[in-house]
């Protein structure tokens, strides 16, 4: 399974039941860059999430990638 | 002189209060004992009580680890031996969380922490002798259950971080005091009570603190705080406050929201499991719980857990309230769909607890349809409680709190709208809050405030019943009286002749955008509605035994009409469960209605509407299948071969006009209609914008799912005309003329259709929806002086007026309506019928059909994707009753279907036969008639029937209907 795939079927699922939303946008070596919309563009303690990610990516897939998190608010929460 | 503002660098005696206080807090565990063998399981739930683990076994659980998971349940244990120190004491168990966590000791439930309670209370349900196994079950959400407790705020998110669990001991003497010092702060920073009491309150809780040693190490002075508190706050009567308030304890439950059905159940269990404990804990303590659906769901999984409530039940502490088997949206849902839900409510509370409740429990729904009142007063309920309109209009303040309210037919209930929020705290501010906003305070005895944390449940706290032990000791507090659901409607509404009575729709001033959310749904909900009629009436017929599975598909049907799923506010995976419910439920009842040989007309109306009945040899298309235009000319509730008839001769010029035997059309390339003249009539329909789609920029902030601003028309997006309008199509009784828009993301296929034999104009809509923040509506602007609108409710129609006079009318700027809605002056009027849209606005002469929505809050892809749904615009003589649209938006949504069976019942017209079904208790066939437009007859049976309530019991006999205005009538044959 790609990190893409991964990304999409496997964690997205997941973040989408706590009304969050993850997007794969890119992997250049390790950089695996993810776009979060909804509850996860506010998030406090994203970073939490992201090692997560990472730690999953390595456990499943058995791949190193450090996630660059780009955060999409909504208009009316881009303050 | 100019005025400088002074910074104040030191600290005032309040803070100096609130910082002590917090000192204060840090001794209420006098022992605290970690558990530090906890092992975890990290899981994800996949349906009600099945979870997909993470890994073969459990690992250890340490402080200052991470736990949860994405969406993520945690399964967390341990087996506790229980220190000597310990034996003897008043135990408690305490995690601090942001999950949501239901305990089990040596195999029984025993209580639940969550963001809004860290303990709960050991000691009565365990052995200290024996080794305790503890087994915890979490399920974390990154939206906590209240935004309005601060103090969970701080703790939201998908990963957490452990901070302990414990076994403890409480010092009672502090824990009293800091339930003291959290009354009086909260009345000592409120402005709504007396300001001279709360300099009293600054003054002396000050002093109630400087008699404690913070110092000291051991904390000394409470004992003498406690006592000055007693003798100088409680003890002065100086202050009066007024007021007669009835606290009610309830916990919002939102079957589905920012979390998923499957994910109910165990919320549900978690917030009926610290209820019973409190009640164990505090004999007087009282507790509403709604839903008959999530009492099933705990009786099916946790039956150890439902007898216990059972046994609360019988003691008069616990108590179901609200029929309706879920907290419906009281806009989408047809009329027979609501009298299903009490039906089935109902049903499952006589089963449960031997008796039916009395009152409609729907604190939470975005507004209630007008043709509730005569549903719920033949369901067996006599009160309604609802809280919205009160506290989120936003332009009204409604008129009553406690009132009568008289719907439709003429059908009364009464009504309580309570001032304020149906979560609360009971804190005395809160409280005072409600007493200051009620407004039947002359008329309608108590106001009604209820408390308890929800949205996922939770509910009331230790700390909200110990505060409300303390209210009488306050004479600046309003009166206050615990009670429960029923005891404070009967003691305030019954009998009570001073109340004002609210004949109409309780229109909320808010969520506006409900009505079109989620568009997908809507539609399916409209087709299944009928389609449940249809396979109910043919199982019927054909005595087939499918009643019982008509009853499961229906409850889960009714589920999803809840007012967080239907309404559309919901996250992503509720819409993809929803779907496949709407799938499946399709899937078997289509198994239901099965196949035929020919054609049977299910409705007790004479259809002689042209019809598109689909066949692969057909030489028209309608949503991409084959089939023919035909009138069936079928009797009402019979059978017939069809067969279509060939029609060669021209019947349509296509030039600068479109010419058909009933208008002559100018057409502008992007579909809409330039002029519309009627032959028959002699008349111009068209007077603006016709059949223009119109799509606007839609940004109504947080509310997002929800709402609809009034200044949505200030942004206009251009569309663009991909492929101008051109004859795609044409057969001997339609022409279909396609035109192709779009945006820069979207494309909107117009399909309209113009017929030989009917004044009907169909627009079917083929869109690739792409937008964000956008409302798309087609516009009608009708040649009409009219300023009222009609709208169909499903069961009778509502008028609405379509000037903007006052704030009344100009809050109202958009609307839900079913099947159809009209604009009429004496000799004619417009009508358009839809087969699964519910939002409209009606201004002047202009209806505003909503098509679609784009939002991104709660789920960012929400309406994204392909759709397709239909519109008939029916340019018609007369006004709407007269002319039958009722019936011709009755034939546009009910299908034929082949089917070989009888019916051998009477048609029973002019009366609309909402339902034909087998008995609950299967010993009659119930039929449901429904008066829809405004009149008042007779009809003779020839026979003696029962005459039914909405639960199907005995009310009397008669061998004739009388009918009235919009009733709706229920036999047993």
């Amino acid at each position: 399974m790609t990190v893409q795939s991964y990304v999409e079927n496997i964690l997205q699922p997941k973040l989408q039941g706590d009304g969050g939303w993850v997007e794969y946008a890119g992997l250049e070596g390790e950089k695996l860059t993810l776009i979060f919309r909804g509850e996860c563009s506010k998030c406090l303690i994203l970073h939490r999430c992201t090692d997560w990610i990472e730690q999953q990516i390595k456990l499943d897939l058995k791949k190193t990638v450090k996630v660059q998190a780009i955060r999409k608010k909504p208009y009316f929460q881009d303050v | 002189m100019a005025h400088i503002k002074v910074i104040r660098r030191s600290m005032r005696p309040e803070e100096w209060t609130d910082l002590r206080f917090g000192w204060l807090k840090r001794h209420i565990y006098s022992f605290k004992w970690e558990i530090e063998n906890l092992m975890i399981r990290d899981a994800r739930q996949v349906s009600e009580m099945k979870f997909e683990y993470y890994s073969e076994d459990y690992r250890p659980l340490n402080k200052g680890d991470m736990y949860f998971t994405p969406d993520g349940t945690a399964f967390i244990k341990a087996d506790v031996t229980l220190p000597e120190q310990l034996k003897g004491k008043e135990l408690w168990f305490s995690l601090k969380t942001a999950a949501e966590i239901c305990v089990k000791v040596n195999g029984r439930y025993i209580g639940g922490v969550d963001p809004n309670r860290e303990r709960m209370l050991l000691s009565p349900y365990i052995n200290e002798n024996e080794v305790l196994h503890f087994e915890m079950m979490g399920y974390n959400r990154s939206k906590p259950d209240d935004e309005r407790n601060p103090e969970s705020l701080s703790v939201r998110g998908c990963r957490q971080v452990f901070e302990g669990a414990y076994i403890c001991t409480v010092n009672h003497e502090v824990q009293d005091l800091v339930w003291d010092f959290e009354l009086l702060l909260d009345i000592a920073k409120s402005e709504l009570f007396n300001e001279d009491y709360r300099a009293f309150l600054n003054r002396e809780l000050c002093n109630a603190m400087n008699l404690i040693d913070f110092d000291s190490e051991e904390l000394t002075g409470v004992a003498e705080a406690k006592k000055y508190v007693d003798e100088v706050i409680y003890g002065n009567d100086n202050y009066k406050g007024s007021g007669d308030v009835a606290l009610i304890s309830h916990s919002h439950l939102d079957i589905a929201y920012y979390w998923r059905r499957i994910h109910s159940v165990q919320k549900n269990l978690r917030t009926v499991l610290i209820q019973l404990r409190l009640m164990d804990k505090y004999p007087d303590f009282r507790y509403t719980h709604t839903q008959p659906y999530v009492y099933e769901t705990l009786e099916k999984y946790y039956p150890e857990v439902f007898e216990e409530l059972k046994e609360k039940v019988a003691a008069g502490q616990f108590e179901p309230v609200g029929a309706m088997y879920v907290e419906p949206d009281c806009n989408v849902p047809s009329a027979e769909s609501l009298i299903r839900q009490c039906l089935y409510g109902q049903q499952t509370y006589k089963r449960m607890f031997g008796k039916t409740v009395n009152n409609a429990w729907l604190p939470d729904v975005f507004g209630n349809s007008w043709i509730l009142p005569q549903i719920l007063k033949k369901s067996g309920v006599d009160y309604f409680v609802s809280n919205k309109m009160s506290t989120w209009n936003d332009t009204n303040r409604f008129p009553h709190n406690n009132f009568r309210w008289r719907g439709i037919d003429g059908s009364e209930v009464l009504a309580c709208v309570p001032p304020t929020h149906f979560i609360t705290w009971n804190m005395p501010s809160q409280i005072q809050e409600n007493w200051e906003a009620y407004i039947d305070k002359d008329r309608g005895g108590q106001t009604l405030n209820m408390f308890g944390y929800g949205d996922g449940g939770s509910g009331c706290t230790e700390e909200m019943i110990e505060l409300m032990h303390r209210f009488d000791k306050l004479s600046i507090m309003p009166k206050c009286q615990h009670m429960r659901g029923d005891e404070f409607l009967e003691k305030n509404l019954k009998n009570n002749d001073s109340l004002e009575t609210w004949d109409g729709e309780l229109y909320l001033e808010m969520h506006r955008g409900t009505f079109t959310t989620k568009s997908v749904l809507k539609r399916y909900n409209r087709r299944l509605e009928f389609k449940f009629r249809t396979a109910e009436m043919l199982s019927l017929m054909k005595k087939d035994g499918n009643a019982d599975t008509i009853r499961d598909l229906y409850k889960r049907f009714l589920v999803n009409q809840f007012h967080d799923i239907i309404p559309g506010s919901h996250i992503h995976p509720v819409y993809e469960d929803a779907l496949a419910d709407y799938a499946e439920i399709e899937k078997a009842l289509d198994s239901i209605i099965g196949k035929g040989t020919k054609y049977f007309n299910t409705l007790n109306i004479k259809r002689d509407a042209l019809t598109f009945v689909p066949n692969k040899k057909g030489t028209s298309t309608r949503y991409g299948e084959k089939g023919n235009w035909l009138i069936p000319h079928m009797a009402p509730l019979s059978s017939a071969a069809l067969r279509s008839a060939r029609y060669s001769a021209e019947w349509i010029s296509v030039d600068d006009t479109v010419q058909t035997p009933y208008y002559t059309l100018k057409f502008r390339e992007d579909g809409s209609i330039e002029s519309l003249w009627d032959k028959e009539l002699c008349r111009e329909w068209v007077k603006g914008d016709f059949n223009k789609l119109k799509i606007y920029t839609d940004n109504p902030g947080n509310y997002d799912a929800w709402d609809i601003l009034p200044n949505y028309k200030d942004k206009q997006i251009a569309l663009k005309v991909k492929t101008p309008l051109h004859l795609v199509e044409k057969d001997g009784e339609c022409a279909t003329f396609e035109a192709v828009l779009a945006t820069e993301k979207s494309q909107w296929t117009m399909l309209i259709r113009l017929f030989r034999r009917s004044r009907g104009i169909e627009v079917e809509n083929i869109v690739d929806w792409q937008e964000k923040h956008k409302l798309a509506k087609a516009q009608f602007s009708c040649n009409v002086l009219t300023r009222k609108a009609l709208c169909d409710t499903s069961a009778g129609y509502i008028e609405r007026e379509t000037h903007r006079n006052t704030t009344w009318q100009q809050a109202r700027f958009e609307c839900c309506h079913h099947k159809w809605c009209d604009l009429s002056e004496a000799g004619g009027g417009i009508a358009i019928i839809n087969d699964g849209k519910y939002g409209a606005s009606f201004e002047e002469n202009t209806i505003g059909l909503s098509l679609l929505r784009a939002t991104i809050r709660p789920d960012v892809t929400s309406d994204m994707g392909m759709h397709s749904f239909s519109y008939m615009i029916v340019p018609h003589e007369n006004d709407a009753v007269t002319a039958g649209i009722n019936k011709l938006a009755l034939e546009y949504n009910v299908p034929l279907i082949k089917a070989d069976c009888e019916w051998t019942l009477p048609t029973f017209e002019p009366l609309y036969l909402q339902a034909a079904k087998l008995s609950e208790d299967g010993t009659m066939t119930v039929v449901r008639l429904s008066e829809q437009d405004g009149k008042r007859g007779r009809i003779a049976l020839g026979r003696k029937v029962r005459l039914l309530n909405m639960l199907e019991e005995v009310t009397g006999e008669t061998d004739v209907i009388e009918y009235s205005p919009f009733e709706i009538v229920t036999i047993g044959i």
